[in-house]
């Protein structure tokens, strides 16, 4: 149960990082870049799709455990 | 530059170091503070990226596979599977800080002084880690006869925790500061997670890779935007690859009985004598 709830909340978390990392890919979030006339973050975007991507796994082992 | 950046890179006395303060005392002809000296930087470490990539090929082709297998599966059932996800949370930390300090990080760069203080206070970390260690050694190794077998009662880099290998990568994003080094603080911060040396090193050498290939990768496209000697500057990439390789074989050699502590007193030493010439000389 206790797995669940944290599988979810990753799962959460992990949406959040993958809209971030979109908006820093479209260039509409300027939140702590170094050049703010740039039109893309790409290095910011694949941050966030890289922890985007952590949370899912993390949530696959959370919710691997709440089912065991 | 090359073969200094390659060896120094990961000996644990700071590439970047070397690379910001060797330049200013020796009066080389490199603007520190030009757009293109970071991105010549990043160069080196890719050829260091690959040195590692070449010495660890086989166990990184387990650790991909590993590292699929379970997080498709959402349960880690074997060492491999394990270290993989050791790496992926210890790189994170050095991800993010790097992402968001780069811009202030750079700056520091153009600065020879805080490079010099940054490897005294390297040398100084890496002794405390050593004092450390050797504390662990007297309640953890008694009765062991050799260097060797004191090393075998700590672990191997596949039985740490989380949580360790977490703060392991915190240690890592301490060397996005030019002075402290990425292996020396990564190898003191296995040490204190209860690594053997060797297992420390290796640890390092592993969560070093993928962070230095993704950040040459993606400083690569600044390197030829800019108007550089690129071959010159592919030709010292493949020179520090060369060194790379040279010195990890030595270092994986070393730390079978070897300590921190040589190279701790040599960036102590070498920061010091650095703020010296550099506040001293005409």
């Amino acid at each position: 149960m206790r797995g669940n709830t944290l599988a979810m909340a990753l799962v959460v978390l992990a949406v959040v990082f993958a809209v971030v990392a979109g908006l820093y890919a479209v260039g509409v979030l300027q939140f702590l870049v170094s050049d703010p006339h740039a039109s893309h973050h790409y290095t910011h975007a694949i941050l966030f799709g890289v922890l985007a991507i952590a949370s899912l796994i993390g949530a696959n082992f959370a919710r691997s455990k709440g089912t065991a | 530059m090359g073969l200094l950046q390659g060896a120094t890179e990961l000996f644990p006395v700071s590439s970047l170091g070397h690379a910001v303060l060797v330049p200013s005392l020796l009066h080389w002809s490199f603007k520190q503070s030009d757009p293109s000296f970071v991105p010549f930087l990043v160069l080196l470490h890719l050829g260091t990226a690959g040195a590692l990539l070449f010495i660890y090929r086989a166990q990184w082709v387990e650790l991909v596979r590993s590292f699929f297998t379970a997080a498709l599966r959402g349960k880690i059932e074997t060492p491999s599977e394990r270290l993989s996800m050791l790496l992926l949370v210890g790189t994170i930390p050095a991800g993010i800080l790097g992402v968001f300090l780069e811009h202030e990080l750079k700056s520091l760069f153009a600065s020879p002084t805080a490079a010099a203080s940054f490897l005294t206070v390297n040398g100084f970390l890496m002794l405390g880690a050593e004092v450390l260690r050797r504390r662990a050694e007297r309640l953890a190794a008694a009765g062991a006869q050799t260097r060797i077998e004191q090393e075998e009662r700590f672990a191997v880099a596949e039985q740490i925790s989380f949580k360790a290998a977490a703060l392991v990568g915190a240690c890592q994003a301490l060397a996005l500061l030019p002075g402290i080094s990425r292996s020396g603080v990564t190898i003191g911060g296995g040490l204190m997670a209860g690594l053997r040396h060797q297992e420390a090193a290796r640890f390092s050498f592993l969560l070093a890779t993928p962070i230095i290939a993704a950040a040459g990768v993606l400083e690569i496209p600044q390197l030829l935007s800019n108007p550089v000697p690129l071959g010159e500057y592919l030709a010292a990439a493949a020179l520090a690859g060369i060194a790379a390789y040279l010195s990890a074989r030595f270092l994986l050699r070393y730390f079978r009985s070897g300590r921190l502590d040589p190279y701790g007193w040599y960036c102590a030493g070498a920061g010091i004598l650095s703020l010296a010439l550099l506040t001293f000389r005409p």
